[in-house]
Order: structure tokens, then C-alpha cells, then sequence
């Protein structure tokens, strides 16, 4: 009889789990301290490894742990982080800004910021308007077409474009290069610059565009160099630059070493992969980077009640 | 064969397999990008019921990049196991779905027949899967390979220490690497992705790391992840230690080219790692892979980015590697829009590299200008664990300071073991008791506290 010998195994395992209730009862209740303060590393509340580490990197090293998870004040620190890049990437060039302060605006293809992070093919190509006002209104022939756009941190462009735009077109001119008219492009991808540089016959064309924002970030911008111009460059065919910042290479040591860059293109007539870079180091000189620190601090961004 | 399926009196009909695969596929805006996916959700299911029909014969008969375009679809079918494939070779798509799923069918058994599989029919099983399929079957494949330590053993799960730095400061890796080693984190790798991809650079890190296992007798490999020809340099010439040599590898011979890589050029590289690599092997190899890569050099051949990520797992099985790791939500949304979607690439991902004999790791990840939350890239590691993924990243938070992405921490590390009672490589483990980081599998009296390490 399998029914019968299916409920006597049964009735025995009840037996062996014991008839009480299945949790014994709670110890005494504990004495529940408060545990020790663990937090986000400043400078004033550094573990000395945590000092250590400061000098070195900014990498978020020395924060402890609760278990195997983080401090409560560390999570908070951390979300704050993370909302400052959402709020990077979410941001948007307001359409006037171009204009007040002297840019010429262009725009791409693409109409609206999802579909700007979708079809990288859209912000690649500029609009039926921007390519009539650039055929209209922008200097032809010029050794150097600098364009400043959004790219993935409109922050990044509002924030340090205008300083690392200026550094750029000094150093160019200081070099007796001829800089193109001034333009800004909304909703842009890097390879928009080989569309604008052939419209205008610039021998070089130079895009400076917010980078994708990094954790508590949304400042870096990055510059890409591509020599004679025209749509189907390719990756290969272009020099950049990235962490142009505070805390990388701040953008009056960049436009240095971008103009240096943009020179050499111009004299070997190339760029890319077949520029040969092995004797601009002592050009470069301090704009090179090497011996520059940049200072490695993290940032606190949460003060309760301050 | 007739690529047709009728659903309420609709009937859709394809033009070829490859749009059959691409259709297929779950939706992914890569595939939408390529202009290669199904319209909607019906079409998609009456390309998975014509799928589900077409034979394992079939599918070789017709790789998605013809034999004579391409150097990867060549490898593939003039190594392919013939005695491995002709004993599937006439189970449609779908049976083989059922044979993976069901109980008789072991790892060992799915081991047996993996050389006979090509990419293709990897990639088109896993489009008949759900997330659970996957991580059933992926779970059950058996790859158990070894460098130094012993990666990929049941009840495991390994770490890879990714201690970047913007400006490949050796004194903050070190720094970085120290404290991931006390969260028990770096047995699968203490690997490097240089911010300069020169040899004399890669050189001086591997140096680096190289005397601080020494000096701690860590039993884990080291790698810097220059591009190949630069580790070559650096190891032949500069003859500095190397456990692993890397490369990034794409689903086509164009997408490849678009890399500065070849079959020949791997080949070379892996013959040289096999006269000069410091590890013990015989596994000596570790390989990175992504959803999108062809077609953001648009070498996609008009297929899907599912099929393309596996074909990139039949190049790498030629070198027995020690690693291979998706990196998957690291394009960016044009490519893996969502959460969901970067979850479904993860898994479907780790399944297909299992299925094809490789040690699976997964860079769970996102972009910041991603949608997935924190929250969900949290649950992904915990349903690559369960899966069985040989490893996962770790980084101080799961910041990287110099790719700007976020991934697993050093803390998710023993979260997720602790979860799913996993434990890291044996050898590793030994050492971690020894130095009383962990005690019985569990946070020890140094647990992290990177001073612990010298």
C-alpha cells in the first residue's frame, strides 16, 4: 500500500522535527550598540591606509565594510555619485547657448535625447538647417576647424568647453595657424567633424566634446583630430585626447597639446594611425603630461544638516 | 526548406537563415540599430517556431558570413569535430533546446559534444531560451581550466581584481589590488587595462604585480591588457613575467582586421605564451568579448549581435583559454539599451561560451548613460553566480577611475559567495585562510584590511 507507507514516512519525519514551534524561542535580547563610525574617506577622517591611498589614486579605496556590504554613509555617498552622472547624461544644451556666447549653432540629425543615444548614425550627420547655415555663415579654407559639442556631458560642454575652445584656437593661431569660425553642435558624435571640416575645406577638423561622465563626474571633455576631412573616416584615421579636467589635463595644458598635435598634422599631411608622434615629445614639453599630478582627491558630496 | 510560419492566420516567411537567426533574437537595440531585428513581438515568435524546425545540419550548411568571406567561418568548419557533430548533427534547433535541458543529459555529456557545435548553433539554441534556460544549462557545462590556481570547479566562483588607473600609476594599482586581495577578490586575474598601451608600460605593471604575488605567495595569475602585438613586445623583448597574455575578439575577419588582429597573429602569440608565459598552464590565455563590436565597426555582415558575439567564442576555443569574459554592458545603449536587455546579453552570453567548451566570466556592467539601476546590476551577479559563471569583475565600489563604467565591487565579491555558498579557486582559497582574510569560507580576522597584504 504506497499511500499508507508515503504517510507513515511522513508521520515520522513530523515526529523527528518535534511538535514545537520550529524556531526555538529569541536569545535574551542583545545590547544593541551603535557601530563604529565608518564613513566615506575625507580628509579628515582617513584611515592611514586611506591617506595612503589618496596620494596615489582616486580610487575610493579604505572605505571599510559592514559585513560584507558598505557603510551606510557609503552608500549615500556612492548614490550621490551615481545621480551626478544620470544628471550628466540627461543634461541638454539649451538651444540659445550657442549663440550667447558666439558660437555659431549647428545641430544633427537626431531630435531628441533618447534617440541621440540610440542612433549614434543620426548624430553623426548634421541637419538640412545647420548644413545651410554652415555653407552660409563659416570661414572656407582654414587650417583648423575647432567645434565644441555636447557629446555625452552637456555638462562637460557648459562647463569647460568655452575655456578649452579658447586655449585651442590661442595655441593654433600662436603657431601662425588659421583657425575657423567658432561652432557649437548640439546632439553631436565625434564623427560629425568629418561632415562640418569637408563643408568648410578645413585642413583639420577638431571636435571638443563632453565624454561619457564617469562616477560623480559629468566635467571630462575629449578632443578628436582627423586631417583632410570628409564623411567615412574611420576610428583609425583620428588623434585624441580624453580626461580633460580638473583632475586629468586641465584644458589650458590640453589646447597646448592638441595644437601641437594639429601642427604636426598639417606638416606630415596625415593623422591617425600613420602620424608619427616619436618626435613631438620635445615639443610637447610640459603639454605632453608626463610629470604633471594632477590632484587625486574625492570629492564628499553629501553633508547632512550643513 | 521553407522558412515560413503562420500565427492566426498570419504568415510570415523569411528570406534566409541568417534573418531567421536575427529575427530570433530577444529585442536589442544593437539589432534595431542594425536594422536586423524582428518589427514585433509575433514576428519574433514566428522566426523562433521556423528556428526551432531548421537541423543542426542546416545551420552549418549556412553560417551567417560565407566561407570564402571569411577567415573565422573557415577555422570553424575545417576544425569542427566531425564525429562530435554527426552524432546532433539531424536534431533540429529545437531538440537540441530539450536535449540540454534534460536530466540524463550531464555536463559531462554536453562536453563530449561541444567540439562538434559551431557558433551558429549556439547562438541559435540560446534564441529559444529563456533567462532560467540559460542559467540551467549554462550551470550544468563543466570547464574547469588552469593557469597558477585551478579556475571553474563546482561550488566555485572566481574574481577578477581590475585595479585601473587613469594614469597607470603603479603605486595606486598596487594600492588598489592590495585592498581587493583582502576582500578575497583576484583568483581568476589581477588584471590591468592600461590608460598607455605601450610595451615598456605594460612591462613595469606586470613587474610590479608580479613581485607582490611573489612576496605574498599569491596563487593567482597576472595580466595587462595592452593590445596583443604590445604584450609581445613587452615579453619577447622585454622579457618581462607574464601569466596571461589578452586580447579583445570580434564575431568577423573584418571586425577583427578592425582590432589589428588575426587568426595568424593569435596563433603567433599564443605559441610565444606557450615558450615564454609564467604560468604553469596549461591554460595560458585570456580573451574579452561584447555584444555590438561587429557592427560598431560595421563588420556585422547583416547578422544579429547574438550570433556575432558567438562566433567570437569560436575563435577563442582554438587557444584553450584560461579566461574569456563578456563585457556586457560596457558599448552602451545603442547597443544594449536596458537593464533587461543587458541581463538577457549576460546570460544568454555566459551560456553560449559554456556551450562552446569556454571559461565563462561576465563583466556585469553598465554605462552611465545606460538604463539599468544599480539595483538591477546587482541582481545580474547573483543570476550569473547561479548560473555557474566561472568569474566575475571586482573593483574599490565597482567604479573604474580610468573606463568610467560601473561593474561588480570588491564588496559584491563575498556578498554573492556568502548567497550562494560558492567559494573561490582551491589553491587561492588555502592561501586566503592562511592569511586569515577568510576563516571556514567566511570574513576572517583580516577580512579588509588591505594592510594585511605587503
Amino acid at each position: 500500500m504506497t499511500t499508507s507507507r508515503t504517510r507513515a514516512l511522513i508521520a515520522a519525519l513530523r515526529h523527528q522535527l518535534g511538535a514545537d514551534d520550529p524556531l526555538p524561542p529569541a536569545p535574551p535580547l542583545p545590547k544593541v550598540e551603535p557601530p563604529p563610525v565608518r564613513v566615506f574617506p575625507t580628509q579628515r577622517s582617513q584611515s592611514r591606509y586611506a591617506k595612503a591611498a589618496s596620494a596615489h589614486t582616486t580610487a575610493l579605496l579604505g572605505i571599510g565594510h559592514v559585513g560584507t556590504r558598505y557603510a551606510t554613509d557609503v552608500v549615500l555617498q556612492f548614490q550621490a555619485e551615481l545621480a551626478v552622472a544620470h544628471e550628466a547624461v540627461a543634461a541638454e544644451l539649451p538651444d540659445g547657448w550657442a549663440a550667447d556666447n558666439g558660437l555659431l549653432a549647428l545641430r544633427s540629425r537626431v531630435t531628441e535625447h533618447r534617440e541621440f543615444l540610440l542612433r549614434p548614425d543620426l548624430g553623426r550627420r548634421l541637419d538640412d538647417a545647420s548644413l545651410a547655415r554652415l555653407r552660409a555663415e563659416a570661414q572656407r579654407g582654414v587650417d583648423v576647424q575647432p567645434i565644441l559639442a555636447d557629446g555625452l556631458s552637456a555638462v562637460a560642454c557648459m562647463g569647460s568647453g568655452l575655456a578649452l575652445l579658447a586655449s585651442f584656437t590661442r595655441e593654433c593661431e600662436g603657431r601662425g595657424l588659421t583657425v575657423g569660425t567658432p561652432l557649437c553642435a548640439k546632439f553631436a558624435r565625434v564623427w560629425l567633424a568629418d561632415e562640418i571640416g569637408a563643408v568648410v575645406g578645413a585642413r583639420v577638423a577638431a571636435i571638443l566634446l563632453g565624454e561619457r561622465p564617469g562616477l560623480g563626474t559629468g566635467d571630462g571633455l575629449s578632443a578628436y583630430l582627423v586631417y583632410d576631412p570628409k564623411v567615412g573616416r574611420t576610428d583609425g584615421d583620428r588623434n585624441m585626447m580624453s580626461n580633460i579636467h580638473a583632475r586629468g589635463t586641465p584644458p589650458e595644458q590640453a589646447g597646448r597639446r592638441l595644437a601641437v598635435l594639429a601642427q604636426a598634422m598639417l606638416l606630415q599631411r596625415t593623422s591617425g594611425v600613420a602620424l608619427d608622434l616619436s618626435s613631438l615629445a620635445s615639443d610637447l614639453g610640459e603639454a605632453a603630461g608626463t610629470g604633471y599630478r594632477a590632484p587625486q582627491q574625492r570629492v564628499r558630496l553629501v553633508e547632512v544638516g550643513s | 526548406m521553407a522558412l515560413k510560419a503562420t500565427i492566426r492566420g498570419t504568415s510570415y516567411r523569411f528570406g534566409s537563415i541568417k534573418e531567421v537567426l536575427a529575427k530570433a533574437n530577444a529585442a536589442k537595440s544593437g539589432d534595431q540599430l542594425a536594422g536586423v531585428a524582428a518589427r514585433d513581438a509575433v514576428e519574433r515568435v514566428a522566426a523562433r517556431a521556423v528556428l526551432s524546425e531548421l537541423t543542426l545540419a542546416e545551420l552549418r550548411q549556412h553560417p551567417v558570413v560565407p566561407y570564402e568571406d571569411d577567415e573565422l567561418t573557415r577555422l570553424v568548419e575545417d576544425t569542427l569535430d566531425e564525429q562530435a557533430y554527426r552524432a546532433v548533427k539531424d536534431l533540429t534547433v529545437g531538440q537540441l533546446r530539450e536535449w540540454l535541458l534534460e536530466t540524463t543529459t550531464t555536463g559531462a555529456r554536453i562536453r563530449a559534444v561541444s567540439p562538434g557545435l559551431t557558433p551558429e548553433m549556439a547562438a541559435g539554441v540560446c534564441k529559444l531560451m529563456s533567462n532560467m534556460d540559460l542559467m540551467v544549462v549554462g550551470r550544468k557545462c563543466e570547464v574547469v581550466v588552469r593557469a597558477n590556481n585551478t579556475l571553474g570547479l563546482p561550488g566555485r566562483m572566481s574574481s577578477r581584481l581590475q585595479p585601473n588607473h587613469p594614469t597607470d600609476d603603479v603605486d595606486g594599482i598596487l594600492l588598489s589590488t592590495r585592498e581587493g586581495l583582502s576582500y578575497g577578490c583576484g583568483d581568476a586575474v589581477i588584471g590591468v587595462n592600461p590608460a598607455t598601451d605601450t610595451a615598456e608600460s605594460t612591462a613595469e605593471i606586470l613587474t610590479a604585480l608580479h613581485a607582490l604575488m611573489q612576496r605574498n605567495e599569491i596563487p593567482t595569475q597576472h595580466c595587462v591588457l595592452s593590445h596583443i602585438t604590445v604584450q609581445m613586445r613587452a615579453l619577447s623583448e622585454l622579457r618581462c613575467p607574464m601569466d596571461l597574455m589578452f586580447q579583445s575578439l570580434a564575431g568577423s575577419e573584418q571586425a577583427n582586421t578592425a582590432f589589428g588582429i588575426s587568426v595568424a597573429l593569435v596563433d603567433e602569440a599564443y605559441a610565444m605564451m606557450r615558450e615564454l608565459g609564467t604560468a604553469r598552464g596549461p591554460n595560458r590565455m585570456y580573451f574579452e568579448t561584447g555584444q555590438g563590436s561587429a557592427l560598431s565597426s560595421n563588420a556585422h555582415h547583416g547578422a544579429d549581435q547574438v550570433t556575432m558575439e558567438a562566433r567570437c567564442y569560436g575563435f577563442a576555443r582554438r587557444y584553450r583559454p584560461f579566461l574569456v569574459n563578456t563585457v556586457v554592458g560596457f558599448i552602451g545603449p545603442e547597443y544594449l539599451e536596458t537593464g533587461a536587455q543587458i541581463t538577457r546579453a549576460g546570460l544568454e552570453d555566459h551560456f553560449m561560451g559554456k556551450l562552446l567548451g569556454l571559461p565563462m566570466g561576465c563583466d556585469a556592467c553598465f554605462t552611465y548613460h545606460a538604463s539599468m539601476s544599480q539595483d538591477e546590476l546587482e541582481s545580474l551577479k547573483v543570476l550569473l553566480g547561479a548560473a555557474g559563471c566561472a568569474y566575475l569583475m571586482s573593483l574599490p565600489v565597482g567604479d573604474d577611475i580610468m573606463l568610467n563604467y560601473q561593474s561588480t565591487s570588491f564588496h559584491d565579491i563575498p556578498s554573492v559567495r556568502g548567497l550562494l555558498q560558492s567559494r573561490p579557486t582551491p589553491e587561492f582559497d588555502a592561501w586566503l585562510e592562511h592569511a586569515g582574510i577568510m576563516r571556514d569560507g567566511r570574513p576572517g580576522p583580516r577580512f579588509g584590511d588591505a594592510e594585511a597584504i605587503r
